[in-house]
């Protein structure tokens, strides 16, 4: 890993937007670096990468961090809008989404899904503090049982994609996603860089789900405690390496699924079609 | 040029082509359907990407997507599912991409009837997104050849724009057959009067001055112009500035860059027999106004003195037409009445505005004729059960 942070940010980051308006203690960063990191490590360019974001937490604090192109979706859309500019862009330009698990996983998990359906070569990057925490700290579709939030007062009771045996990971794979990985960057930071660099490098649908601590809401309303420590302590204790989870554990980190580029590309599948009618008339 | 007997959605198809689209996302909806199944066979013949959609928010943002990318791009679909596109409009609006809608409308309210015209949509066009700050540019043809032509503009006042354009069809204009004409030459263009804006790109820097001009290209992905393209507030500093006197400059933009650049519509409206300051003023839009035209054309034969406004630049309204204190009559094909109430806002003190409302089928001549003589001889309009009220 790049040891000093500012050697990224200055190749990669609009310096007049870091540090960013995360709340301090918020593990929002440490994903953002991996994610720099990630470019750095292929060797990518800030022309190669076209950073979209969403709303809420992940979205406004990434976008415009992002020294090359970058777009802000309405909430949930940025799939759509992705396989929009997947289908105007080059093949060799790089679609990153920078986005919250409300976005990805609540509002916008139908366009998640047709985009993970057609495998357009985008990398969602989903950062998951547990909740809607930019309105104030409300559950989401993947805050643990009994957790309490500010609209789950006597403890989170609904099913939910990350409780009970579910997990969203099925979900995804099933609608035909070729790479999907999960880590918690406290806890297996390393390893979340190669999974974000094997995401970049699939021409495909590619997620990797990075639950993070929110240290003001979540960790203010569920331990009580707003010191970083607290919050990063129950993270640790309920992740564990996939194959070695122990009773307790919610989030099973590493490479959940590795298809990649198994799987014909939406664009080129597109282009491919459109060209032979063009020419030929028929497909 | 060639003809075609064939159905308005066939005429949209081509007139997108002709002003550059190469793609177009949609999501099955009567009567707007016929256009998704038209452009799924022409746009791969001519290198054009159609796209189906999981839902109409989403095909209206696939579109985005590829304006984005700096494809010239459409959407088309109904009142119901012109609901759904809300969430994508107005992000296109507040980032300013280059878009085009079509909304063939329908029977209201819900799902309504889905084949039969209806003119519900005059205020959904205006305001078809969430919180206001913007003007909306709306289109609304009155036949397959003009709808084709419309297409046309549509993408020309977008471009020049930056801004989504709608164009308000009806079900009896995308799903009816006509005589249609298609240039294929650009001269034969120029001869129809339609004009075309190539898609630019903005160099930088990625935010725009509190400016009504016209012509400021919209940002594109993949220039590695360090674009940024956001529904929040656009300002010199960089994006997420909730500051309001930033966004007041960012919200006059949208609204002075259609309302200070109205010499650019070149479609305002059709007039008929206005010349001599009619009694009478029967103001339409869409398919009703060829009856209209029609009816008032015989009033004139049997000596009644009005005249026939068709708007074809819904929005902005265009104000102009309606400084002089007379009798007007708005025909529409709605129940509750919508274009009336833009009419009672823009005329004259004490002018008298009437109502005319048929929805699902056009009105006769007869309906015209009989209303247009009560109107002028100061008569009551009659009730006649549901079909019709005084306003």
């Amino acid at each position: 890993m790049e040891l000093y942070a500012s050697k990224l940010i200055e190749e990669y980051l609009r310096t007049r937007k870091i540090p960013s308006t995360a709340c301090s203690g918020c593990g929002l960063g440490m994903n953002h670096k991996v994610v720099i990191q990630a470019f750095k490590e292929l060797g990518l360019k800030t022309a190669d990468v076209i950073w979209g974001t969403s709303i809420g937490c992940a979205g406004r604090q990434t976008f415009a961090t992002f020294k090359g192109d970058g777009f802000a979706g309405t909430h949930g859309r940025a799939y759509a809008i992705a396989r929009g500019l997947r289908i105007a862009l080059p093949p060799e330009k790089k679609i990153v989404l920078s986005v919250g698990d409300g976005d990805a996983f609540g509002i916008g998990l139908m366009h998640l899904i047709h985009a993970a359906r057609v495998n357009a070569d985008i990398t969602v990057i989903v950062h998951d503090n547990l909740g809607y925490q930019s309105t104030g700290g409300q559950f989401g579709f993947t805050t643990p049982m009994g957790v309490k939030t500010d609209s789950s007062p006597y403890g989170m009771f609904e099913h939910n994609l990350m409780s009970e045996g579910m997990d969203v990971m099925h979900i995804l794979k099933g609608a035909g996603a070729t790479f999907l990985a999960r880590h918690v960057v406290l806890a297996d930071g390393p390893r979340a860089v190669e999974s974000v660099k094997k995401a970049i490098l699939n021409r495909g649908f590619s997620l990797v789900h990075m639950p993070h601590p929110c240290v003001t809401n979540f960790a203010m309303k569920h331990l009580g405690s707003r010191v970083p420590v607290e919050i990063f302590r129950w993270f640790k204790e309920r992740t564990a390496p996939l194959g070695q989870e122990k009773p307790n554990t919610i989030w099973a980190t590493g490479i959940w699924h590795d298809a990649s580029n198994s799987r014909a590309e939406f664009s080129e599948v597109v282009w491919g079609a459109t060209e032979k009618i063009r020419r030929t008339g028929t497909l | 040029m060639k003809r075609f007997l064939e159905t308005g959605n066939f005429a949209i198809a081509e007139g997108a082509i002709l002003a550059g689209c190469r793609f177009f996302a949609g999501y099955p909806i009567t009567p707007a359907t016929e256009l998704a199944e038209s452009m799924s066979l022409r746009l791969p013949q001519v290198g054009g990407v159609y796209l189906q959609a999981e839902d109409e928010c989403a095909a209206m943002h696939l579109c985005i997507g590829a304006s984005l990318g700096g494809m010239k791009a459409m959407t088309a679909t109904s009142g119901p599912g012109f609901i759904l596109y809300a969430d994508p409009y107005g992000w296109a609006l507040g980032c300013e991409m280059p878009l085009v809608v079509l909304n063939s409308g329908r029977v209201g309210p819900v799902s309504g009837i889905t084949g039969a015209p209806g003119q519900g949509e005059f205020y959904n066009t205006r305001y078809p997104t969430q919180v206001g700050n913007f003007e909306s540019v709306v289109l609304a043809p009155n036949s397959a050849q003009e709808a084709m032509g419309m297409v046309v503009e549509a993408f020309y006042l977008s471009e020049r724009l930056r801004m989504p354009v709608t164009v308000l069809a009806d079900q009896l204009i995308t799903d009816g057959w006509e005589d249609i004409s298609i240039p294929e030459t650009e001269a034969e263009m120029k001869e129809m009067g339609l004009r075309v804006w190539p898609r630019k790109y903005n160099p930088g820097p990625d935010f725009y001055p509190a400016t009504d001009a016209l012509d400021i290209p919209p940002v594109q992905m993949g220039k590695n112009t360090g674009g940024l393209c956001s529904d929040w507030t656009p300002t010199e500093q960089g994006y997420d500035i909730e500051e309001v006197e930033d966004h007041h400059k960012h919200a006059y933009r949208l609204i002075f860059k259609v309302r200070n650049n109205r010499q650019l519509f070149n479609h305002h409206y059709e007039k008929k027999y206005m010349d001599d300051d009619p009694d009478l003023v029967v103001v339409s839009y869409g398919t009703p106004s060829r009856v209209v035209n029609t009816a008032v054309g015989r009033a004139r034969s049997q000596g009644m003195k009005v005249g026939s406004l068709r708007l074809i630049n819904l929005w902005p309204f265009p104000e102009e037409h309606f400084t002089r204190k007379t009798k007007y009559l708005a025909v529409e094909l709605n129940w509750d009445g919508q274009l009336v109430r833009e009419i009672q806002r823009t005329v004259p003190k004490d002018s008298e505005v009437h109502f005319l409302g048929i929805c699902g089928d056009l009105p006769t001549n007869q309906d015209l004729l009989e209303t247009f003589d009560r109107i002028l001889k100061d008569q009551p309009l009659q009730r006649k059960g549901w079909e019709w009220e005084a306003w």
